[in-house]
């Protein structure tokens, strides 16, 4: 494996009583995609939230490209790097696709604040590199044929391939998608896995990635994580995780308890 | 973007060519207030419309702009092109200030912090006497010198101008704010915060940028406000003049550059014409602001625009269909 690129270690979250993330430890390397996987309600989605500043963990520490990343605000988060999508669908709404993807630059196409009142020759590079940047993602997502559609107007397929379109807009070193493929039909998703196999390398570092599509993380991952009730199950290549006794568990309850 | 943009010059280019020709005392007074009054929607709508927060405290800068140059003219002896961008700087810096504490609250709790700002400027305009001589107003702001020797006309073409120009200034900076990395953010903000956030946008830098903008516009037409008028008083920071900046950047349709200069018109021109119905003007505006939100939530700008989408939403359908067929 190659050195650790995002690192958390000993990560924890109880809301009230209920601890949905327990000391949760796992690395995602330079280059990799790594599969993040258990039940409804294992504390995935927690987790990103965590990693991403959106919560504060109660113990454990997020460390980025030899930073303490820990608790920093999801903006913060994103300045350095680390740029998520969400489990349920979250766009801007009301601008259409190409606008979307070209508010996602925000960060490549920040000026200092006098150039937007007084613009000049390096604002106008800069943005018409971010609207041919914008078009490249939109085309990249196979969404040509809706760049100029409002995003109200957008399948349920076409909004997830907007959402990493948006998310691929902000230059993330490391892409964390929460449940990609929720809503696509299967052909949609194998079409998905084959255009998140190029992100590594090309437009993203690395990916992290909750999915429920079981033939898309298998087929895409290089490592997956196991997480129920909170806790780390497993860790290994989706081969070696899809063999692990303790996996089977969980996911199909236990064989002697269930079966007497 | 750039329909609305030559759009804009040809309005300001009209309105120049207008200042010439109307010689109507009345009407030029109206077309100042028309454009006083889209100076103040302008920058109203650069919050409610951009940043999508809802500000009941405008006037608290409307008046800070009006007192501050008032108070330059009549205790300094500053000329007017001094006293408008004074009265701007230091109505931006209370947009600053104000914006600051304000703008980390969201929703009704922004409306009425707000609301609360403006009404507390107010209580303090009427009653801290020795800087604002209170209810009775700062009276006597100086008038350029060379006017006193021309006719009410000129003076009234000379105003037109002054307000053509402050309008210039405002739309220009909206527009260039609008149409930026920086208003982009803003939009990202309003539509929504979480994915604004996700892709490295800090909310409260761009409300916050909107406001003090804003906050800048309205003071420097403050300012204007009390040249022209000659006199301020505690009524500056009141409601009245909020609800016709409201019921302008609704009518016309916020989150557009040309809905608030639509409104402005619409509106003073309405005010003026209502006048015979007294009383009742407000019920009718009461009305009218209902309707609008009920069936154009965007107003009218947002009307026009959305006869358009769904031209562009039929073609989408039409492309969409032969897949379905196939």
């Amino acid at each position: 494996m190659n050195a650790a690129f995002l690192q958390v270690s000993g990560l924890s979250k109880s809301f009230g009583g209920n601890q949905a993330v327990r000391d949760i430890s796992f690395e995602v390397g330079d280059g990799e995609i790594v599969g993040l996987i258990g039940p409804n309600g294992a504390g995935k989605t927690t987790c990103f939230n965590l990693i991403t500043g959106f919560y504060t963990p109660d113990a454990g520490r997020v460390r980025f490209r030899d930073e303490d990343v820990t608790a920093l605000k999801p903006y913060q988060m994103a300045r350095r790097g680390i740029v998520r999508s969400f489990q349920k669908t979250n766009i801007l709404k009301s601008l259409t696709v190409f606008e979307n993807v070209l508010a996602g630059q925000y960060l490549v196409a920040k000026q200092p604040l006098w150039r937007t009142f007084f613009p000049g020759r390096v604002v106008r590079k800069a943005e018409s590199e971010a609207r041919e940047r914008a078009a490249e993602i939109v085309r990249t997502m196979g969404l040509d044929a809706r760049m100029n559609a409002p995003a109200s107007l957008l399948a349920c397929g076409e909004l997830r391939l907007l959402e990493v379109a948006l998310a691929l807009a902000a230059r993330p070193a490391i892409l964390m998608l929460d449940e990609p493929a929720a809503g696509l039909n299967s052909h949609e998703a194998a079409r998905f896995g084959e255009v998140l196999r190029t992100l590594p390398g090309r437009w993203v570092k690395s990916v992290l990635i909750v999915e429920h599509n079981m033939g898309l993380v298998m087929g895409v991952c290089d490592r997956v994580v196991v997480m129920n009730f909170g806790r780390k199950l497993a860790d290994g290549r989706p081969a070696q995780v899809q063999a692990d006794a303790r996996v089977i568990e969980a996911y199909l309850g236990s064989a002697v308890a269930e079966g007497a | 973007m750039k329909i609305e943009r030559n759009v804009l010059i040809a309005v300001l280019m009209l309105a120049a060519l207008l200042g010439a020709v109307l010689r109507d005392q009345y009407m030029l007074h109206l077309a100042i207030m028309v454009m006083f009054y889209a100076v103040l929607a302008t920058s109203l709508n650069l919050v409610v419309g951009y940043v999508g927060e809802f500000s009941l405290g405008h006037t608290a800068f409307l008046g800070m702009g009006a007192y501050t140059a008032a108070l330059c003219s009549t205790h300094l002896g500053w000329p007017m092109w001094l006293t408008l961008p004074a009265g701007g700087i230091v109505a931006g810096i209370t947009g600053l200030l104000v914006g600051a504490i304000t703008l980390r609250l969201q929703g009704p709790f922004f409306v009425i912090v707000t609301l609360a700002f403006a009404e507390v400027l107010r209580i303090t305009a009427a009653n801290w006497i020795a800087l604002t001589n209170g209810p009775m107003g700062l009276t006597g702001i100086a008038q350029p010198g060379w006017l006193a020797g021309s006719g009410t006309t000129d003076a009234k073409v000379f105003y037109y101008y002054v307000a053509l120009l402050l309008l210039g200034v405002a739309v220009y900076l909206s527009y260039r704010f609008v149409y930026s990395n920086a208003g982009r953010a803003a939009v990202a903000v309003r539509e929504n915060r979480y994915v604004a956030q996700s892709v490295g946008i800090r909310p409260l830098t761009y409300a916050l940028v909107a406001l003090g903008l804003g906050a800048f516009l309205t003071g420097m037409a403050g300012g204007f406000y009390a040249h022209y008028i000659s006199f301020v008083g505690p009524e500056v920071f009141g409601f009245p003049f909020m609800l016709s900046m409201i019921i302008m950047v609704l009518v016309g349709g916020k989150g557009t550059l040309l809905g608030p200069l639509l409104g402005a018109l619409l509106v003073t021109f309405l005010e003026e014409y209502l006048r015979e119905a007294k009383e009742l003007r407000l019920s009718i505006f009461g009305l009218a602001v209902m309707a609008v939100v009920l069936f154009m939530p965007r107003g009218l700008m947002g009307f026009l625009l959305r006869r358009r989408e769904q031209r562009a939403a039929a073609v989408v359908a039409t492309v969409a269909r032969p897949e379905g067929v196939a």
